[in-house]
């Protein structure tokens, strides 16, 4: 941050960095976006692991509802069941 | 201690398999982010309306009738297990760290990467066992009825659905989105539950005539049906088995109240060592813990039926069982309702009338919320790191002192708002969610604590998003 003497007027940018800082360090009161403390906020560093691109999990996801929705159409038209 | 490490390393060969969402590598544009959180939460949507491929039947009592709404979960549906996996997996891991059963080092990478890992595992877990649990305990259908094909099939889709849960919700968390999935499916459910109730077209007959379930919608039925339009008035507003105006008013006043009270703080004024004249503010809310406690404490309370409706399915005439909790089918929707024991002096009173015939049970309701709340709230800000000799560190390591006090005071003068305000906020939630209940709220009052206090963290995260957009932070 930029500053330089000259009395910045109160809750300027060191306020909020004071603020933004503890935020991120997870207070849990007042813990970034909608989180329910700590608990909830565990993936936010890399990890080894099957890496996937937030867009293959939008399509993952499109995929299996996709899938689902075969299968009961599927159902309905060849394995009726007899009973 | 070295045991505790030896766990966390168990992980480590998994963690090769485990799905992991790439952080986001440059910085995500607001616009982007709501897409992606909209899109989020449309496939949450529709997988809680899916019904499941295979079931055979999902009539009979429901054992986590109880936990639905607060586990995001629908019944029959795709959704079947909601975010239980991953809620009761962070839980577990996170008492487990704070307990210091697992030696976590937060400083050191690779033990986070594997506490992470060890969280997603216990919740694809959870959710197999789960899965498997469901099916097996006849809850679709005796497994002889579905086949052993339908069968593995079912297990395949719920495990699925737990791992896409998992996967959204991290792809939130990751910077490709707004908040948390967990909170934000949350708050969705209930809030889908609310307006419903007060909106719902469907008709139901309950012997006086076809009633419409919508509170809003009924009252305005009745109020051109009935040509006595006072009484019509009175039945819209206190009608007894369906959602009726009361409740929805009551609804809309615990929110506002909730919303009114999120603006308590204190503000601790704090001031830069290296910049002069440099000054900041350290506000310490009210709700310090937000609605952790309430969260812990349903956990604590669904944890608490789910054992007791078992145990009292199998051994109903043992004493000892029916001091935890004796249950009865309800006439109405055919649910099992406490109604002895621990489990039903712990719920909630259906009613005002209810709490006028038997004031023990709500009096110690009230108590036990209270404390509850209390406790959880003080213990939480050990376990998550938000105590005030942790806070102090924070500020320290800025180099962020109070004006007039020593650096060596800074922790006592913390102490002196952090546990009080943890303690009597937590009460405070506490008090909110037994105000609730007595009034009727919609969704429990529970669920609307919840639900406000995570549309409020979401208000803050938008506002915080549109001022970093506009550059105003000088970073």
């Amino acid at each position: 941050m930029a500053l330089n003497g000259g009395a910045p007027p109160r809750g300027s940018a060191a306020a909020a960095a004071a603020n933004l800082r503890r935020r991120r360090t997870g207070g849990s009161a007042a813990a970034p976006g909608g989180t329910a403390g700590n608990m909830l906020q565990f993936y936010t560093d890399d990890a080894p692991g099957l890496k996937i691109s937030p867009n293959v999990v939008l399509v993952m996801s499109i995929g299996f509802i996709a899938f689902v929705a075969v299968l009961h159409v599927m159902g309905k038209l060849y394995f009726v069941r007899k009973d | 201690m070295g045991g505790g490490f030896r766990v966390l390393h168990l992980v480590r060969p998994f963690l090769s398999f485990l799905p992991e969402v790439q952080s986001a590598d440059r910085k995500v544009p607001f616009r982007e982010k709501v897409i992606y959180t909209v899109i989020s939460l449309f496939i949450f949507l529709v997988c809680s309306q899916l019904p499941l491929y295979g079931i055979h039947s999902t009539t009979g009592a429901d054992p986590f009738y109880w936990m639905r709404v607060i586990l995001a979960s629908n019944r029959g549906t795709v959704m079947e297990l909601g975010i239980t996996p991953i809620v009761t997996s962070g839980l577990v891991m996170q008492l487990l760290a704070g307990s210091k059963i697992i030696e976590v080092d937060n400083n050191v990478r690779e033990d986070r990467a594997l506490l992470n890992g060890a969280q997603k595992l216990l919740g694809i877990l959870i959710a197999v066992g789960e899965a498997v649990a469901y099916v097996l305990s006849g809850m679709y259908g005796s497994v002889g009825q579905l086949g052993v094909g339908n069968a593995i099939l079912i297990i395949v889709q719920l495990c699925f659905a737990g791992i896409i849960v998992i996967c959204l919700d991290e792809l939130l968390q990751k910077g490709y989105g707004l908040g948390s999935g967990i909170s934000l499916f949350i708050a969705t459910n209930i809030c889908e539950s609310i307006i419903w109730k007060a909106f719902s077209p469907t008709t139901i007959n309950s012997g006086r005539g076809a009633e419409f379930e919508g509170a809003v919608i009924a009252l305005f039925h009745l109020l051109i049906t009935r040509s006595d339009k006072v009484r019509a008035l009175r039945e819209a507003f206190y009608r007894q088995n369906l959602p009726n105006v009361t409740n929805l008013l009551a609804t809309v006043l615990i929110f506002l109240i909730v919303i009114y009270f999120q603006g308590f703080r204190v503000v601790l004024p704090v001031r830069s060592k290296n910049a002069r004249g440099q000054q900041g503010s350290y506000p310490i809310k009210l709700f310090y813990t937000s609605n952790m406690p309430i969260i812990l404490q349903s956990a604590l309370v669904s944890n608490l039926y789910f054992i007791s409706q078992l145990l009292h399915r199998k051994y109903s005439g043992n004493f000892l069982v029916n001091l935890l909790g004796k249950w009865k089918e309800s006439e109405y929707s055919g649910q099992s309702v406490p109604v002895g024991g621990l489990a039903y002096y712990v719920t909630a009173p259906s009613s005002l009338a209810d709490m006028a015939a038997n004031p023990f049970h709500a009096l110690f309701y009230l108590v036990f919320m209270l404390t509850a709340c209390a406790l959880f709230s003080k213990t939480w800000i050990e376990v998550s790191g938000s105590s005030a000799r942790d806070v102090a560190k924070q500020l320290k390591e800025q180099q962020m002192v109070m004006p007039g006090h020593r650096d060596s005071n800074l922790q006592k003068e913390l102490n002196r708002y952090i546990p009080t305000a943890a303690a009597f906020g937590g009460m405070c939630i506490g008090a909110l969610t037994v105000l609730a209940d007595f009034m009727g709220a919609i969704g429990s009052g529970t669920g609307i604590l919840l639900a406000v206090t995570i549309i409020y963290q979401y208000f803050e995260t938008f506002e915080k998003e549109k001022a970093s957009e506009l550059g105003l932070f000088g970073f």
